[in-house]
């Protein structure tokens, strides 16, 4: 339980540390922090309005220190600002329809390449110096340096354009009503499809290799040699004396491989014109809407610390040795 | 005489290099009696792990075991076993404690749940009487029953050896081998690990091939020991003739190398 | 040294130095091999691969071919230029916080985990985006200030395993400073895992550059592949049917991509032998079939 808490405080801390560079990064800018952030709004605010918006990120008539609480409160109850672009849309609402696609989209593609990336690597490592073995190896290598905005556009180019199989943008057909029935779903599906087996292309490789690489390492442990020597199936040896073990420093690694995950997932919601966060902040970036871009910082953040917890909590459940208090 | 137990005939076993091979283990014979307490001893690196690993069939690429080499256990060819008959075959014939007392448990898995593989694997048995055979075991070993829902890293070093020696006996196996079973271990735990083996071992009636490269501690407990030097089985004695007449060169500065602490010893060494 | 010479003799670091050289020695003799300026309007707007443009023209009228190949000089500069610097402080602070301990581990190893905890490519975006339009030197420094993480948290566990071996704790006995002790004792025991830092590092850098300059973060006026992509997807290349505006960069970066992976799996392979396949295994499988002996 300490260890969670631990955990838990540490989390705070680095989602603090992301905010701070938010705060300080406009004023660390040469010439007027309101003037740069602002700048896009043009005169189509009125000064009510602008003044709102200054308050929510600080730029009040006080000490630094002062604008920095000032600041961290409106963070802390949820009020990110407006963004400039869809003034007067609030950044949360709006990173928060976008959201809940990105959320979709990374969170099967996680657990898809997870699964596939960590048995190909136990079936690798189990096989090692076998046909299948390179083959996977080799894949798993290709897959994991290969950028994602590169595979996103050649799967755009070869399954969209060339082969037409699948629709080159938005999450479903624009002319339908968004509801829970069959007609609706199975397009949500149709177009997630590309941008979901990208990430999967993307993702797996990497969690092929670690897994590999973990399980080759504890295959000369005393306690697998001993499991093969009891004469256990080899099925069981296989998944329950070696990969179970393995699987601990695969899981610490997928909290750092995060990073990377919502990373990729930004650009290829980009390419396939995916109306998640990447699309939504590409859209901030064009148009210089920082409220929007600072915005997505500090949920990319939460949602990477909330993930990370969880992976936390599993760790525990998976290493008995962490369990005992 | 009685068949064997173990019977070894002309084993040779080679690593194979991407372009030269190493021959750990050349051209080597021996065999072990029902109930003897067989040493095997020589230096690190000797080839006697590789010949324990063998006996198992353990070993995996690049590991060989070259043709015209010959196991038996109990006169059955351990070489033309088939994967299936071979999964069967270990631990039912032949168990094995491993070098370190502190990785042969599995982290993950209770202690029950490690005897009740066994016992899954090669007998019909539910989980609740394989609770009950197990705890049988680990009295065996002088260990509480409730350690069975404990998890390795619960237990001392100690302890975990006992428990693996106890999941050993799971199926009366004719032959235990012990790969260096107490290097991980101090003095006073070793010496009741043997000792309790040897009690076992008459209760029960298995025999033991037991390799360490303490010819102090093998003497103390084998009846016959095999010195190997790179490989090669240099000579077979009972361990009297070992302790007292040495015949191979090896076999003498073997013991001229050991740290002499016991008086008895001291007196021997000055002899010769 | 030797670690250079076991690379030789690996075939995957063959392969993947063989690419990474002739990345190189493209973006080296750029000018030789190609009769075309990169920023100039040598042609009509997405004409296709022809025998004039080897991979066709832009939108703007650019020749492919003479963008990809000296493109590959940003991406390489900024590759290993970035990679060098989080390679470097990556490895500094990581045998600081392993051989030091104490406070000075606890300050290190919690930033660093702090940093690994905020995504990166976002926390990127926000610095690009305050930046304005980030040339591929200003896109090399963030990298270099912002992705050391990694290599501290794998450089000190490394270096407290070193820390207890008995050539450190001779130098230590013998009184020689520790700067000495890190840079000569700790330090060289590192190589292989600095070496995988560096390349893992060089893809990473080479593939968030590209990315921040697809994403409209870069220079416009840069010639990069990522600019490439950039204008490419501006120009919805892909919709209008010119393919070679985008494949080619996007081939590009895969190339060297799979280059630099294939070396540090090789590397990999080296440091830890228990990964090691090739020659031998082949070796024993041809052994086993013909019978010479079993498992």
């Amino acid at each position: 339980m300490t260890f969670l808490l631990r955990r838990l405080a540490f989390y705070l801390a680095a989602f603090l540390a992301a905010a701070t560079v938010n705060f300080f990064l406009p004023r660390l800018m040469p010439g007027d922090p309101i003037q740069i952030m602002f700048a896009s709004a043009g005169s189509e605010l009125s000064l009510e309005n602008l003044n709102a918006l200054k308050l929510t990120f600080g730029f009040i008539d006080a000490p630094l220190g002062e604008q920095y609480l000032r600041y961290l409160q409106s963070v802390f109850t949820g009020d990110l600002g407006r963004s400039i672009k869809y003034f007067p849309l609030p950044v949360t609402e709006l990173l928060g329809r976008a959201l809940v696609w990105t959320l979709g989209l990374v969170g099967i593609a996680t657990l898809l390449s997870f699964c596939l990336g960590t048995f190909l690597g136990v079936m690798a490592a189990w096989r090692r110096g076998t046909i299948f073995d390179s083959i996977v190896s080799l894949t798993a290598i290709f897959s994991s340096s290969v950028p994602a905005v590169v595979v996103s556009l050649i799967m755009l180019f070869v399954f969209g354009y060339q082969l037409g199989w699948f629709p080159n943008g938005y999450a479903a057909d624009p002319l339908l009503d968004p509801g829970f029935n069959w007609t609706y779903i199975s397009s949500v599906l149709h177009h997630g499809t590309l941008p979901m087996l990208t990430m999967v292309i993307v993702l797996t490789g990497g969690f092929a290799v670690t897994m590999r690489n973990n399980m080759i390492n504890l295959l000369g442990e005393d306690y697998i040699v001993m499991g093969r020597a009891k004469g256990v199936a080899d099925s069981r040896v296989m998944l329950w004396y070696a990969a179970r073990n393995a699987l601990l420093p695969t899981v610490s690694s997928l909290a750092i491989a995060l990073g990377t995950v919502l990373g990729g997932s930004l650009v290829t919601e980009v390419v396939f014109n995916y109306p998640g966060l990447g699309n939504t902040l590409y859209q901030a970036i064009i148009a210089r809407d920082y409220p929007v871009i600072q915005g997505q910082l500090l949920i990319m953040t939460a949602a990477m610390l909330i993930a990370n917890f969880v992976v936390d909590l599993s760790y525990v459940l998976l290493d008995p040795r962490l369990k005992k208090a | 005489m009685t068949d064997p137990v173990l019977s070894i005939r002309n084993l040779n076993i080679d690593y194979i290099g991407a372009e030269k091979d190493f021959h750990a283990v050349k051209d080597v014979s021996f065999d072990i009696a029902p109930g003897e307490f067989f040493g095997l001893a020589g230096e690190s690196g000797c080839g006697k792990s590789t010949i324990a690993f063998a006996v198992s069939r353990l070993h995996r690429p690049p590991a060989l075991i070259r043709k015209g080499s010959q196991i038996l256990v109990g006169g059955r060819d351990v070489l033309s076993l088939t994967d299936d008959e071979l999964r069967r075959f270990r631990w039912r014939e032949v168990a094995m404690v491993f070098q370190s007392a502190m990785n042969s448990l599995n982290p993950v898995l209770t202690i029950e749940t490690q005897f009740y593989d066994v016992l899954k694997a090669h007998t019909r048995i539910s989980r609740a009487e394989a609770r009950t055979r197990a705890a049988e075991l680990l009295k065996l070993v002088d260990i509480s029953p409730d350690r069975l829902s404990s998890y390795p890293h619960q237990c001392s070093g100690g302890m975990r050896q006992r428990i693996v020696i106890a999941i050993c006996l799971a199926l009366n196996p004719k032959l235990l081998i012990m790969d260096e079973p107490t290097t991980a271990l101090d003095v006073v735990v070793q010496r009741e690990i043997l000792q309790r083996i040897d009690v076992l071992r008459k209760e029960l009636g298995f025999s033991v091939l037991f390799i360490t490269h303490d010819l102090g501690l093998m003497v103390q407990v084998s009846d016959r020991i095999g010195i190997m030097l790179e490989g090669e089985l240099v000579e077979v004695n009972d361990a009297q003739t070992i302790y007292r007449t040495p015949q191979h060169a090896y076999t003498k500065r073997l013991w001229a190398s050991m740290p002499k602490l016991h008086g008895e010893q001291i007196r021997e060494g000055a002899q010769s | 040294m030797t670690l250079f010479r076991q690379l030789l003799s690996n075939k995957k670091a063959m392969v993947g130095i063989t690419i990474l050289l002739i990345v190189i020695l493209v973006a080296i003799f750029a000018p030789f091999l190609t009769e075309y300026s990169p920023v100039k309007r040598v042609g009509r707007p997405h004409q296709a691969p022809s025998w004039e443009h080897w991979l066709g023209t832009t939108r703007l009228g650019h020749d492919v071919f003479a963008r990809l190949v000296y493109g590959a000089r940003v991406s390489l500069a900024v590759g290993f230029g970035a990679g060098l610097a989080i390679t470097l402080i990556g490895t500094v602070l990581g045998i600081i916080a392993g051989y030091k301990g104490g406070v000075v581990d606890e300050v290190i190893n919690f930033f660093t985990n702090m940093v690994l905890v905020v995504p990166n490519l976002p926390l990127l975006l926000v610095l690009a985006a305050f930046i304005g339009q980030a040339s591929p030197l200003v896109i090399a420094v963030i990298l270099g200030l912002t992705s050391w993480a990694w290599g501290v948290r794998v450089t000190r566990s490394e270096t407290l395993s070193i820390r207890q071996r008995d050539y450190v704790k001779s130098a230590e006995m013998l009184g020689e400073p520790s700067w000495r002790i890190m840079a000569f004792e700790i330090f060289p025991n590192l190589i292989s895992i600095v070496g995988i830092n560096f390349i893992g590092s060089v893809i990473f850098a080479v593939i968030t550059e590209a990315t921040l300059e697809f994403l409209g973060l870069g220079d416009p006026n840069t010639v990069s592949w990522g600019i490439m992509l950039y204008n490419a997807q501006n120009a919805s290349a892909l919709s209008v049917g010119a393919w070679w505006d985008l494949l080619a960069p996007c081939f590009a970066l895969a190339v060297l991509g799979l280059g630099l992976a294939l070396i540090n799996f090789a590397i990999d392979e080296i440091a830890n032998p228990r990964l090691r396949t090739g020659g031998m295994l082949n070796r024993w499988t041809r052994m086993v079939r013909i019978g010479e002996g079993k498992l």
